[in-house]
């Protein structure tokens, strides 16, 4: 009896100080996250100049005019680009390297590591700048192309210019992608290629009856981030093209960001990140329907 | 496939990832004819640098000041972040506050939450609070940070409550418990935690872009983007060194707490 009415005045005690621990990221939560959220769904139903005390509601007026504006659809098609170039080149370097990585002793793995991991670390602004010097015309990629008789417009010729994009961020990103996909082959239990080899399975069948199933999480994880990252995509058009050539590589951010802040026009670009938001959704949602398995080789 | 091979592709494959830093970090110290012309630079100058941190020729642009800035508004915000995740997570995890499940959920809602959805309605926040065009606009939002609050959690589940219970005996308060206790124990945990933010923080740029339009508060990514795009536009070898100056920090950063980051990926691994 007694024992039991010290343990709820623990309890109580607890749950006391822990709230107080607590309080300063529940303020945060309401203010920086559920105010401004809801705050920037009711702007968007609005006709504002930002600035004017004058807000006139026009309800889905903004959602109208976003979606049937054909410059949407080409940044859809833009980001699609981006990311079927992106997410098809990091995996298989990001795979590829950590394959590698793996057949390698311990103690030499952690120097290729830190040294791929150099570009994650690279600030959007910096490398952009560096690879626009690169991949210039008269620039030093194009210098050593020269010497096969070739010649790339890497961000001038609007049809590879987002290509040229989601390569620098592959660049970037290798590395990174590739420790996780270290960890989960780490995580596959040696055994079932021992006994794959047993039953007679080359290289090849291993891979794709055992390494592929199971880096299953992995290449979920990695594809939403992947998705994420298309269709955030700023720094990188915003430092190099500006959303040209010919709007080749217009993103949302830069549309949103260019409505809003030089346009003024915040009712709309608030519609805009809202549909932005939906589509990204959308696609992470599709994706892990279309690829991830919850119970693939209950082993 | 045969050992060499392996090597010969892995170390191809760490050239091309530490190229375009060899090249930025040769090109910051060439002569601006021959950045495009030569790769290995006949002679060494300091030019570029001497330009840009004296503000260029006439610019009168405080490129000194904006690595002040940037370390402002990068630095207060790895600590504050640092400290309130433990705090939360603790209260969350430790303490289990009642309804702290649905804390956590909430928690992992916000780090799957579109950011986008908040640039503008922030800007408007910071604006009508006067927070435009100063420190405290470009830091507030980044205080706390739902996924660190996330990692440390995933790690103190991991911490057995009978040394907490037995330092509770001992008389030790809750503060105590954390800072003599679990801080020590999520060194680990800490590391990520400042790697990460510091990377974020240093490196943004669309932000502060658009809370921040004083020349003299700017930190060094936006104040460089512009004069990129601006007035150094023909000054590769300026822009070059600019880009060594905001690289270097992380780089130095990462190479130390790279220990940490192979460790703690494993656990933590929730970063886009």
């Amino acid at each position: 009896m007694r024992n039991n009415l010290v343990g709820r005045k623990r309890a109580t005690q607890k749950n006391l100080v822990g709230y107080l621990f607590c309080s300063p990221f529940i303020f945060f939560t309401l203010v920086m996250w559920i105010y401004p959220f809801l705050w920037g769904i009711i702007i968007s139903f609005k006709k504002w100049n930002l600035i004017s005390p004058r807000q006139t509601w026009v309800w889905f007026n903004n959602y109208l005019g976003v979606l049937k504006d054909p410059l949407l659809w080409l940044m859809v098609r833009n980001s699609i680009y981006f990311m079927v170039v992106f997410i098809t080149l990091t995996t298989i370097t990001s795979l590829g390297l950590a394959l590698l990585i793996k057949q390698i002793p311990k103690k030499y793995a952690g120097f290729y590591i830190t040294g791929f991991l150099l570009s994650y670390v690279s600030s959007g602004v910096a490398y952009s700048m560096v690879f626009n010097l690169l991949f210039a015309g008269d620039g030093l990629v194009n210098n050593f192309l020269k010497t096969v008789g070739l010649k790339v417009d890497w961000f001038i010729n609007p049809r590879i210019a987002m290509a040229s994009i989601a390569l620098i961020v592959c660049w970037k990103f290798t590395g990174y992608y590739g420790l996780f996909f270290l960890a989960g082959l780490n995580n596959i239990n040696p055994t079932l290629y021992e006994a794959a080899v047993i039953d007679g399975a080359n290289a090849w069948q291993r891979f794709i009856k055992i390494t592929v199933p199971l880096l299953n999480a992995t290449f979920v994880m990695i594809i939403v981030f992947a998705t994420i990252t298309s269709f955030n995509l700023f720094t990188e058009p915003y430092m190099i093209t500006n959303g040209g050539p010919m709007n080749a590589t217009r993103t949302m951010m830069l549309e949103i960001y260019h409505r809003v802040f030089a346009l003024l026009q915040a009712g709309y670009g608030s519609a805009l990140a809202v549909v932005s938001a939906i589509i990204t959704f959308a696609f992470v949602w599709g994706f892990r329907k279309l690829i991830e398995r919850d119970d693939l080789y209950d082993a | 496939m045969k050992m060499p091979l392996i090597y010969l592709v892995l170390t191809t494959g760490l050239f091309l990832s530490i190229f375009p830093y060899l090249w930025m970090v040769l090109s910051s110290f060439k002569v601006s004819g021959e950045i495009f012309t030569r790769f290995w630079p006949s002679k060494l100058t300091l030019s570029n640098y001497a330009f840009i941190l004296q503000g260029g020729t006439g610019q009168e642009r405080n490129f000194v000041g904006s690595i002040v800035n940037s370390l402002i508004i990068t630095i207060i915000p790895t600590i504050s972040v640092v400290f309130f995740g433990m705090l939360t997570a603790y209260a969350l995890r430790r303490l289990k506050v009642r309804g702290y499940r649905y804390f956590e959920n909430i928690i992992i809602y916000q780090m799957l939450f579109p950011g986008v959805l908040f640039l503008i309605p922030l800007f408007l926040m910071m604006r009508d609070w006067g927070m435009i065009n100063n420190y405290s606009g470009m830091i507030l939002r980044y205080l706390i940070d739902p996924w660190a609050i996330f990692i440390y959690i995933q790690f103190f589940k991991t911490i057995p409550e009978s040394l907490l219970e037995a330092a509770r005996i001992d008389g030790a308060s809750e503060i105590k418990i954390i800072t003599r206790i679990m801080l020590p124990l999520s060194k680990t945990t800490t590391a990520i935690v400042i790697l990460f933010t510091f990377m974020a923080r240093w490196g943004e740029f669309l932000w502060p872009l658009i809370v921040n339009k004083n020349y003299d508060k700017m930190p060094l990514s936006v104040l460089l983007a512009l004069f990129t795009k601006g007035e150094y536009k023909t000054y590769p070898g300026v822009q070059m060194a600019g880009a060594t100056l905001l690289t270097l920090p992380i780089v130095v950063l990462f190479l130390v707490f790279r220990r940490y980051f192979e460790e703690g990926i494993s656990f933590t691994g929730l970063k886009g």
